[in-house]
Parts: C-alpha cells; structure tokens; sequence
C-alpha cells in the first residue's frame, strides 16, 4: 500500500519524548472559570427577539470554507438565497493551513484543519457570519468545535452551522439561517434561488468532469485552464438561472473546440475517495492536475451533484452488492460503486485519495483492496494531511503512471 | 435483514462474539439473546500481544489501536464457530449515533476474511433510540437463526433485561461508591474518573496499565462508562448541542455530573480515534476546575511511559490537595 508518510506522529509533546507510543497532556486550573460550553451570545450580532421582520437589518458579510470549485455556488447562495453580502477569499496560502493546523488537535481530520484556516483568514478579512456544513461523520462535530476553537482565539462572530436544527430537517435549516443570517428573508424567492444553487452545482460538475476528461490532451498548453477560469468568472458573476446556463453553455462550446491530441486509447484513471480531500484541489496538491498533465483521461464520480443531488444510495449500492452490503459512511457507497464501475470499464487505473485519519475511507480500503484484485486493476492509495510533500506525490503519480503505461504496451502488443 | 456473507445455510448452533469494540458495551445483551435462543455462545480470549498483532496484519496501518486488536479477535475465532456475529450500529442519527466504524463493520470484516470463507452474521442497527425497530432487527435475526418469532421475541425481552440489569447494578454501584466515601478515604485515596471508550477501559491489555498504575498509586478508580447513561446522556446537551456520538456524550454526562465529587479526570483514547479527537479537544477547553490527564494510547511496546504520566497526575492531585501549587 502507498501512503503519504503522516506527521502526526511526533508534533504533541515534543521531541525529548523517550516513549513516543504514549502522549499526554495535563491541564490544571483551580477556579471553574466558564460554563462547559460555547457562550453562544457572546458573538451576538443583532437581537431578533419577536421580530420576524426587521427593516433595521443590517446587511452581514458572510464567509465560508475554500472548497474545490464551488465558491460561486455558495456565493449564489448567499446572495441569492440567503440574500446577505459574500465575502469572497483569495486563494489559500501556506500560512492558512499552518494557522489551522497550528490550532487544531493533531490527529483530527484534515478538512477540519484547512477549514479551520479559511475562517481564520475570513474573519481576518472581515466576515460576520461564517458557514459549516453538517454531515454524518465527524463533520457534524466540526461547527461547533471550530466556534469553539476560534473563540478561544478571540474571534467575534456569528456561525451558521447546519449541524444544528438538524432535527427537523430543512426546516430547522430555513429557521437557522432566517435567525442568524437575515430576518427578512422572502421564502419564495429564496426556495427558488436554492434551485438555481444546486443547478449550477450540476452545471460546475458537468463542465469539470469534460475538463477531466480533455484537459490533459489540449494542444496548447494552459488553453483548458483558460476556458475554465473564464467559466468561473462567470459563474460568480451571474445572479439568475439564465446567466448560470449560459455560462455553462458558453464553457461547453469553448473546451469542445479547443483542438486536442489524444489517442484512441488513452490511459484511463479514475479518482475515488473521500469527499473534500479527492476533489479540492488545494488539499490534494493539484491532484487532478497532476494527472491530467502526465497525459491521462481522469474521471471521478465524486462530486456533489452526485453525491446529493443524484443521489440514490440504496441502487448505488446494489451496483457492488458484492462488496458491501450497507451504507457504509458518508461516501463509502459512492467510492466503492466508482471503484467498481472504472473496474468493469477497464479504465488502467483508480487513485484513491482521502485526508489521514477519515475513518469512512480508511474502511473503504479493504474492499476496494478486494476490487483491485477481482479486476487485476492497480490502485493507489494517498492519504493527505496538512503537511504532505508536493515532490512525494510527484515521485507517487509517475511511478503509477509508469507502471500503468507499460501494463497497457504489453495488454496493446 | 443483511445477507450472509456465504450461502452457506448449514444451521448455526455456535456464535462466535469478538471481545472487541461494542461488545464492551451491548455484550450482555448479544450473549443473553443468542444463549435464549439456544445457541452455545463462544467469545474470543481476551486481548493479548498475539491478538492484537494478528489484528494489526490484517488491518490498514491508519486503522484505530481498537479497531486493530478487534480482527485480531475476529481471526481468533475462525475455526471455534459457526458464524462470527458483527453487528451494524448506524452513524445516521445526529446526537445518538455510532463512529461510522460500527455502521461498516459487517462489510469490512466481510472483506477482509473473504477468502477465509468466515460465515458472518449480522444486524443492522440504524437508531438505538427506536427501540421497537432495534426489537425488530434482532427478531428477525433470531427467526433467521431457527427461532419462532415468539421465542426470538421471549429472547429479546430476557436479553434487554439483563443489559439494563447489568447497568443499573454498575451505575448503583458507582453512585454508592462515591457516597459512601468517609473524610479518611477522600484524604488517602483520591478518586479519578476515567473517561474512555468501554473497550479501551475495560481491555486489561489495552489500558490495564493506566488502571492498575492508578491502583498501585492509592487512587481509586470509577468508569465514566458506568455512571447512569439516562443522566449523562441528559447532562451532555449542556456541553454540546451538535456532538453526534452517543458514547462520548455519555462519557462528557459523565464528566459534567461528577467532576465535583471527583479529585481527577483521565481520558483515554486509542490513537487515532475519530470521535475522541475532537470531543477530547472540546473537553480541556471546556471542562475547567478540575485536572485532566489525556493520555494518548497507540502501541503496547512498553509501559513505562503512562506509568510516569500517571505518577506526576497523582503528584500533582496531592499537592493539590494539600492547598496546592498553583497559583491564579
């Protein structure tokens, strides 16, 4: 198995440490100084009491995470839907992720500590309110503990964390965010404008997954990117349902013109893997760039329109009722249908790719271990944290593509 | 209902239940259920070097030190059973759910012994909360196993009945404990409360040397996984609101109701536990007036380590006790 060394072996207590398979950490204060919780008003913007609608709103800037590709559609959905101002954030730096892995505990998730990062850069930009999103892993943990965790720090600000009023479903969700965000929301257009969000999910999607497919074949170097970054441009630019189609018309007409060399029987790689860490690429390290530029036609099933929006979890899974029998996680269903499908295709190869320590996608290999042998397809398996080496991957990928190549000279000959 | 993982439908007269992970938890309940229902129940051994080293060969290296040492006990009891019973405890619900490790249990086993040809038996548990749909589940199971549904149904209520006995009988026990300490035991022995996973407390192996460390020091020891999970379940909503597990919002209950009547806190997690890195975190931000002790548990090679640890705690406990050293 290949594996991306993980640091999260020494960083706690130190080096001196003469037994490092135990590490502690004592606290000791003599007074209760707080309550054992968030002091949720602490961050208290404006009081809502009885007030359903109040005309002395005033307009909150809103952030949330870096993730992947589709910071226009949370753009459009806080300004559309939840009708508040968006704080867009420049892209992450090395001091983002050092910040929050600095403040995170070591062996959390990766996501938490990126995330954890963009909030701290977004309130340092200036953000009122910042989004997280609830899930049933340990991300539905993450809102609160990041509160917490920024808090700590000093921050004044409000959350919007979807892990709450998860009881009543998108109810409590509507609630949540007209108590916290804006008052006088108007619900129509509001339902309305959460249709056109998850359709230029879909249209992101779309377009990525031609992008995948073609990027790596362009003639002139860059030109995809280019079509891609203009694409994005407008999606952040548009404000209705007609703007979203017709930027994506417009991308879909671009990629398919631009002029490509690719074989008739390229090499195949399909990625699978965990939600956040297989498609965003600033936690993967430009994965899917990397690939795509060795010449390779990649696809990947993960993404959330088919993740949420197409999402049948109990047909995906008869699809590889040999594999598993349950809903295994989050996105174990999803990584073990793909797996199988690319198998049955006879795509060369599957890059798997998850954060360290995401327990979902740590059970997802064993059986995808079962895959690779059933269809004699090779895999890689990366594991992502916060310090993970750009050149370490580099030396991964061309060694898999290597291996890939020359499996395919010899089944060609 | 979750198919067997062979066709194999040969009757199943010896369950075999790995001494791993919720078997700490719901033992007592699966043992009494199967035993009900006729069949001779078998249990691994408890956790030793070789276990968990035939654990750790069959797991990835990222696996938690828990979820390691249970292969090992599922590989201990190929050959002694006719079925190993791996249950599926959901993650689904947001506050009283599983880590997503017992929702995908079954599967992992599944494949990890495929060509072992183990016959696995399973059942899957979406919400403990329901607990007319958790009746029904294990029902099924027993009707499967040959039973009629009304005996599955007699076995049933017979198991639930000694699961709670079980825990009321533990829970009076503890409460008892700590009422019944006169002012010479709070000098001479100090109470520490230990907050850990059931199978990482109660695993002699994994944690016998935080436990009996405390021990050899004069301190006594009560489980937070034994206070009264009707309070402690209750009392965690005033630490969090979003905090999905249920067993670490039964162990943060825990913590919230007694750190008053106790001199310490030790939490133990198995390296690198998903739930605990988080709740672990929020617990020493929070948790303030009392002193913790976090221990970190990822290998057994050698003890010396918590021994030191836990020495320096006691230390600090002592003289703290005695008017203590440390100053606002």
């Amino acid at each position: 198995m290949t594996k991306i060394p993980s640091s999260s072996h020494s960083a706690e207590d130190g080096s001196n440490n003469p037994n490092p398979e135990v590490r502690a950490s004592i606290t000791v204060t003599k007074d209760q100084g707080r309550e054992p919780r968030i002091p949720a008003t602490l961050g208290k913007l404006h009081s809502l009491k009885g007030k359903k609608k109040d005309k002395h709103h005033r307009r909150v800037r809103v952030a949330a995470f870096r993730y992947c590709y589709y910071a226009p559609a949370f753009k459009y959905f806080v300004e559309q839907v939840l009708d508040a101002d968006w704080l867009p954030l420049p892209p992450a730096t090395k001091h983002t992720i050092e910040v929050g892995e600095l403040n995170s505990v070591d062996y959390v998730c990766t996501p938490f500590k990126h995330m954890l990062g963009d909030y701290i850069d977004a309130l340092d930009a200036g953000a009122d309110i910042l989004i997280q999103v609830g899930g049933p892993c340990r991300l539905g943990y993450y809102g609160e503990l990041q509160e917490a965790i920024l808090r700590d720090m000093g921050y004044q600000f409000e959350m919007l964390n979807y892990s709450e009023g998860i009881e009543q479903g998108a109810i409590g969700w509507g609630i949540q965010s007209i108590r916290i965000v804006n008052p006088s929301v108007s619900i129509p257009h509001a339902l309305r404008q959460l249709g056109a969000t998850a359709n230029m999910v879909e249209k992101l999607d779309s377009a990525r997954d031609f992008f995948l497919a073609n990027g790596g074949f362009e003639q002139e170097a860059g030109s995809f990117d280019r079509a891609w970054d203009r694409f994005i441009g407008a999606m952040n630019e548009a404000a209705s349902q007609t703007e979203i189609s017709e930027a994506y018309r417009q991308v879909m007409d671009t990629m398919s013109t631009l002029p490509l060399d690719k074989p008739d029987r390229p090499i195949r790689i399909g990625i699978v893997g965990e939600m956040f860490t297989a498609i965003d690429e600033r936690s993967n390290l430009d994965l899917d760039h990397k690939v795509m530029n060795m010449g390779v036609e990649v696809h990947r099933m993960m993404n959330l329109s088919n993740r949420f929006i197409h999402y049948n979890e109990p047909n995906m899974r008869r699809s590889c009722a040999e594999y598993i029998a349950l809903d295994d996680g989050p996105t174990s269903t999803l990584t073990v249908a793909a797996a199988k499908k690319y198998a049955e295709e006879g795509f060369d190869g599957i890059i798997h790719a998850k954060s360290a320590c995401c327990t979902p996608e740590i059970d997802c290999m064993p059986i995808l271990q079962r895959i690779s042998e059933d269809y004699s397809i090779p895999i890689l398996y990366l594991t992502y944290d916060a310090q993970t080496s750009d050149t370490g991957l580099d030396t991964r990928l061309e060694a898999f593509y290597d291996m890939l190549a020359m499996k395919k000279a010899k089944s060609l000959k | 209902m979750i198919p067997s993982s062979t066709t194999n439908d040969a009757p199943v007269r010896v369950i075999g239940i790995p001494r791993g992970l919720l078997s700490y938890r719901y033992g007592i309940l699966w043992q009494v259920f199967f035993e009900e229902l006729g069949l001779v129940v078998v249990g691994s051994p408890e956790t030793d070097r070789d276990i968990l080293e035939v654990g750790e060969s069959l797991s990835g290296d990222e696996c938690c030190l828990a979820a390691k040492a249970y292969m090992g006990h599922v590989a201990a009891l190929v050959g002694q059973c006719d079925a190993v019973f791996v249950p599926s405890y959901g993650s689904w619900t947001p506050r009283t759910g599983f880590c997503t490790k017992f929702q995908g249990l079954p599967d992992v086993v599944r494949n990890t012994f495929r060509d072992q040809s183990v016959r696995i038996l399973s059942v899957e548990v979406d919400d403990i909360t329901k607990e007319k749909e958790v009746a029904k589940s294990f029902i099924e199971l027993g009707v499967q196993l040959g039973a009629s549904p009304k005996e599955a149904k007699a076995a049933w209520k017979k198991a639930t009945k000694a699961f709670e006995n079980n825990r009321n009988r533990k829970a009076e026990a503890q409460k008892a404990l700590l009422k019944n300490r006169t002012p010479e035991d709070k000098a001479q022995s100090p109470v520490i409360l230990l907050a850990a996973h059931p199978y990482l407390g109660h695993d002699h192996y994994l944690c016998g040397a935080v436990v009996d460390s405390l021990e050899e020091l004069g301190a006594t020891v009560i489980f937070a996984d034994e206070t009264d999970p009707k309070t402690t379940y209750k009392a965690s909503f005033d630490f969090s609101k979003t905090l999905p597990w249920v067993v670490n919002r039964e162990l943060v209950g825990s913590i919230l109701l007694l750190r008053d009547q106790v001199d310490g806190i030790v939490l133990v997690s198995a390296f690198p536990c998903g739930p605990d890195s988080m709740t672990d975190d929020a617990i020493m931000r929070y948790i303030e007036g009392t002193p913790i002790l976090n221990l970190l548990i990822d290998a057994q090679s050698g003890t010396a380590g918590v021994e030191t640890r836990i020495e320096s705690f006691i230390d600090i406990l002592r003289f703290n006790s005695m008017g203590g050293y440390i100053h606002d």
